[in-house]
């Protein structure tokens, strides 16, 4: 059963199509709008808070994607919500979708392996996410010399830049999982609601969770609880399990990335921190250290989840 | 005090013992005296003076007196004067005296010596002389001496070099007597008086009195050791004296610690060792003798030192030693404080070194190779799974 010739051959063809099928939806169009207007509505707010309050500061313009002003939260902030939202915009219907149009085997009939269909759907959505993220991005930096009018530094530039590449990669790790749903479930309303739940439930109900349950995995100690500390055996298994879910990766990424004095993303004693300069930005290879383990769990994830897709999708019934 | 009182009891014994005799007139002294202390003066032509007399009566009826002077230059004002005013006679009690000041108005143009003339007092029956002699002279030699009380200190830098002067006014008249001193170039000198701390540029000084002055010498910070003159100098209307003063500053090693090229920053790898160099220079005026070093940094890191102590750093010299740092494994990436020490017999110095920590890159490595294995995984999976 050796297949001939590359898995790879009609990949092109699927992805720009479905990146044309992408950009020219209305789907894709709300959720474009989405993003922008609440972004801007961020950046504003961001640029207000910056005015009134910053006398100076070696980092103004990583300052416009971390500054929040009440009510609205911090462009930031926003993007962790609001990426995953699209990534499954465009990831829940993707296979079930073809499926339910009875699309797919004709599709299968050209000279397209499974493969392709799947890496070209893939490909495309994080190629469409890339585009409207990159947009955003070069919105904020020019938005940010017009309303502020500083120039950004070269390392501001290079920070922002890799907060870019990881805000893809993040969204890539939902945007896998919105395709492992579309191949699970026949239904493209089953496939969108589960993975909305799931993206919930990590977002918003695990951070919580973690807490609880570390408490049970490692309880605190009397005698640090009777100090008001909390213990060190529980704060790691609660940050190890917090962990398991991308948003965290992601924002402990983001603080990393976007605020240079961060030094450890993780608990830290006193005697770590004797005869430190606090205060003193690290050079960017070193926040980059820092943040690497958090980026590379969601790369990670995102292959074996795409991985566990691919199997399954492999071993489907595609005929309708 | 004591001794008046005790003179005061004497005379009193002396008075009750031939039943209240009259006032204290010596033994065997009676008479009516015409007396000065000083009945020989030296003048300055041009010059006002007085000379005080007393027309003294021992044991004698009061008696009328009339004063003249006699034999008065030509061109001189000789006037007698008592209780303010010119007088022409005088009448002392008994046992008593008269105050009388004999006024002299020497014209500029007297001619240089010795002139005598006669003051007179003089009644019916007694007749008193008393010659007085003028000596003009061109000038009146103002003369002043200065001894210092110990002339040579010795002390380090930042010792303060004090002189205590007794200027004495050898001359018959009050001098504002101007202080003044020479010291080496940037040397600081000032005059106070002996408990205070207003600086003086002169101090009067009564005739034949003694003030003693203090004199500070302050060396500047770049002095080098040895011996310095200082001439304290006293000046009042032409007459000066002075005094040779010594300071011998004995020299102080002073360290520098700074990094090569002032560079006090450095990176090192969290668990590993790194060298900096650390210059140590000696800015004293003397030789720094076993210099140790020595380092604090947070807890867990070790410094150590190559070498770990210097023998000897001459004046304006440095030597470089290098720094061992090793942060310590559990370090967090970013810039801590080291303090590095150089101390040589009680004069040490400091300087805090910025180390910038990074952290191993062997976990970003590792994060490589788990997306490989990940990719690894699909290949296989593509491998195993693709179908026809």
């Amino acid at each position: 059963m050796r297949r001939e010739g590359s898995a790879f051959s009609g990949l092109g063809v699927v992805m720009l199509k479905e990146l044309s099928d992408h950009l020219t939806s209305v789907r894709m169009r709300v959720l474009e709008w989405l993003v922008v207007l609440v972004a801007l509505a961020a950046l504003y707010g961001a640029v207000q808070q910056i005015e009134d309050t910053t006398a100076q500061d070696p980092f103004l313009f990583l300052r416009l994607f971390t500054t929040s002003r009440d009510p609205l939260p911090s462009f930031v902030s926003f993007i962790s919500f609001l990426v995953p939202l699209m990534a499954i915009g465009l990831g829940f219907d993707a296979v079930n979708g073809e499926y339910n149009r009875r699309t797919l085997s004709r599709i299968l009939a050209q000279p397209i392996y499974r493969d392709a269909l799947l890496f070209g759907k893939f490909l495309a959505g994080l190629v469409t996410l890339a585009i409207s993220l990159i947009t955003l991005w070069l919105i904020v930096i020019g938005l940010g010399l017009l309303l502020i009018g500083v120039p950004p530094g070269g390392e501001e530039i290079g920070r922002s830049f890799l907060f870019l590449f990881v805000t893809i990669v993040y969204a890539g790790v939902w945007l896998t999982l919105a395709l492992l749903f579309s191949v699970l479930f026949r239904s493209p309303a089953t496939a969108a609601l589960v993975t909305l739940g799931v993206w919930l439930f990590l977002m918003f109900i695990w951070p919580v969770l973690a807490g609880a349950v570390a408490q049970i995995i490692a309880p605190p100690d009397p005698r640090y609880l009777a100090l008001g500390l909390q213990t060190p055996a529980t704060a790691v298994t609660e940050q190890i399990l917090a962990r398991l879910s991308p948003s965290t990766l992601f924002a402990e990424v983001v603080v990393a990335l976007l605020d240079p004095t961060t030094r450890s993303l993780g608990p830290i004693y006193l005697s770590q921190l004797q005869g430190a300069v606090l205060g003193a930005p690290l050079p960017i290879g070193e926040s980059m250290l820092i943040a690497w383990p958090q980026t590379v769990g969601m790369i990670a994830s995102a292959i074996l989840v795409f991985v566990v897709g691919y199997v399954i999708f492999q071993r489907q019934e595609v005929r309708a | 005090m004591r001794y008046r009182f005790v003179a005061a009891l004497a005379a009193i014994a002396a008075l009750l013992a031939p039943a209240a005799r009259a006032d204290q007139a010596p033994k065997g002294v009676k008479g009516l005296y015409l007396l000065s202390d000083y009945p020989a003066v030296t003048l300055r032509p041009g010059e006002t003076s007085s000379v005080s007399l007393r027309l003294q009566n021992y044991d004698m009826a009061p008696e009328r007196l009339g004063l003249a002077v006699s034999g008065v230059p030509s061109g001189w004002k000789v006037t007698l004067m008592g209780g303010g005013q010119p007088v022409a006679a005088a009448m002392p009690a008994t046992n008593s005296s008269v105050s009388l000041d004999l006024h002299l108005d020497v014209p500029k143009s007297a001619a240089i010596g010795t002139r005598t003339f006669t003051v007179t007092a003089s009644d019916n029956s007694t007749k008193l002389e008393l010659p007085i002699a003028v000596t003009l002279a061109k000038e009146l030699p103002a003369k002043l001496t200065v001894t210092p009380q110990l002339p040579e200190l010795r002390g380090n830098l930042r010792a303060s070099f004090s002189y205590t002067l007794d200027i004495k006014n050898d001359s018959g008249k009050k001098l504002i007597v101007g202080l003044a001193a020479q010291t080496p170039q940037n040397f600081d000198a000032s005059f106070t008086q002996q408990y205070d701390s207003q600086e003086l540029n002169a101090v009067p000084i009564d005739a034949g009195q003694t003030k003693d002055v203090k004199l500070k010498v302050t060396p500047p910070n770049t002095a080098s050791a040895g011996r310095y003159k200082v001439v304290a100098r006293v000046s009042a209307e032409g007459a000066s004296a002075t005094a040779d003063l010594t300071l011998d500053i004995t020299g102080q090693p002073r360290l520098d610690v700074s990094g090569r090229e002032g560079l006090v920053s450095t990176r090192a790898v969290a668990g590993k060792q790194t060298s900096v160099p650390v210059v140590i220079t000696n800015t004293g005026t003397a030789p720094a003798d076993d210099v140790e070093l020595d380092g604090s940094a947070p807890s867990g890191w070790k410094i150590s030192f190559n070498p770990k102590a210097i023998d000897r750093i001459a004046p304006n010299a440095h030597k470089e030693v290098q720094a061992l740092i090793t942060p310590t494994d559990k370090a967090i990436a970013g810039d801590y404080v080291t303090t590095i020490r150089a101390s040589s017999r009680g004069e040490s110095a400091s300087t805090t070194f910025r180390v910038t920590v990074t952290t191993s890159t062997l976990w970003g490595i590792a994060g490589v190779g788990i997306i490989g294995v990940a990719l690894l995984v699909m290949v296989g999976a593509v491998a195993r799974f693709g179908r026809r």
